[in-house]
């Protein structure tokens, strides 16, 4: 490109003037911005020693190189767990086929009840990038320590049936297994798509 | 049966066509509340679910709704989910108080129909009647549809 050409240079002049303008209104600068929490250098790396919902034997070096998203959670939960993998079955969707580069990994809080078929008919609800890992304790006590997560188990009624409190926390790793972003139950599926998107493309 | 004496009487044909009308509004006499977007989220096996609905009071009283029962699910409650400092859980609702042209939502990270026990497989797409119980021992019949676990 001629800078000499003095039309040329006008166009650059106003290409420059309308990107500035641009980023003035939008906020942005140079640096990444996040629409969800940013926990760089906050949460600990992902490491785990758990069985998947096939029965298998993972850890964190099992999903490298894929965007790991980590929840806490029980499949007897009616409302609150199914809403967040809703939302992030629906972020997925939007990624279109880079979604086969995130893998959710809901741990479930309730090993007795949450078997390796169950979880996997669970996961496989929400789609086949879900997968369903389970430990006893102490185990699971440790990896939410890790996390800094607590969770609970209620009193059994009649019936046998009881239920769990549980974080509302969905980890966000990226393919080197650093803990990056923290979405919630409340957080959009467009939110979660576009910081996904960026941790993809290497932000 | 019921098919073939109704279409030999045009009558009771009518009664139905407008009973089915006003079915399809949920709105049963001496009720005076509409429901909209009645819906259950579907869950493998024999997993609680939820239910989901916007209630909208349409008389000039004020309305309370006291529960909900299903011939579909064993046991019915009415909850709502909690957070308190990260942790989430959920607490049972017992009188839920409709003002006049107020709309109370039960909608996903808030209040629902916990759902339990199975009375019959579920699959997407189908419909489960649902009868929602008043104060002053009135209710309403209401079908909710059932959606997929991504909510689609
Ligand atoms: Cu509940």
């Amino acid at each position: 490109m001629s800078l000499r050409n003095p039309v040329a240079r006008t166009r650059i002049f106003l290409a420059a003037a309308f990107c500035a303008f641009a980023a003035l209104l939008s906020g942005c600068s140079q640096d990444k911005t996040w629409d969800l929490d940013n926990i760089t250098g906050i949460v600990s790396p992902l490491a785990f020693s758990l069985t998947d919902d096939t029965g298998r034997h993972v850890t964190a070096e099992t999903y490298r190189g894929r965007i790991v998203m980590l929840y806490f959670g029980y499949t007897h939960c009616p409302d609150v767990c199914p809403t967040t993998l809703a939302t992030l079955s629906q972020a997925l969707s939007k990624l279109g086929a880079a979604a086969d580069k995130v893998r959710i990994l809901f741990v479930t809080v309730d090993p007795q009840r949450d078997t390796p078929p169950l979880l996997k008919r669970y996961t496989e609800a929400f789609g086949p990038e879900f997968i369903g890992l389970r430990t006893d304790d102490p185990a699971l006590r440790q990896l939410a320590k890790r996390y800094r997560v607590t969770y609970s188990l209620g009193k059994p009624d009649a019936h046998g049936n009881y239920e769990a409190t549980h974080s509302s926390a969905v980890f966000i790793f990226d393919g080197k297994g650093k803990a990056r972003l923290m979405a919630e139950s409340s957080s959009s599926a467009a939110a979660i798509a576009h910081d996904v998107q960026q941790l993809i493309g290497g932000a | 049966m019921l098919l073939k004496d109704v279409s030999r009487k045009p009558l009771l044909w009518l009664a139905a066509a407008l009973c089915m009308a006003f079915a399809g509004l949920a709105q049963a006499a001496g009720s005076p509340a509409s429901v909209e977007h009645a819906r259950i989220r579907w869950l493998p096996g024999d997993l609680p679910l939820a239910g989901y609905f916007d209630l909208t009071n349409t008389g000039p009283r004020p309305l309370t709704l006291t529960g909900a029962s299903s011939t579909v699910f064993g046991d019915v409650m009415m909850h709502r989910t909690v957070h308190r400092g990260g942790e989430t859980g959920m607490v049972p609702v017992h009188d839920l108080q409709v003002r006049p042209g107020q709309t109370l939502h039960f909608t996903p990270d808030g209040y629902h129909l916990m759902l339990m026990g199975r009375t019959r497989t579920l699959a997407k797409g189908d419909a489960v009647p649902i009868r929602l119980t008043f104060s002053g021992g009135r209710s309403m019949d209401v079908m909710f549809a059932v959606r997929g676990a991504d909510m689609q």
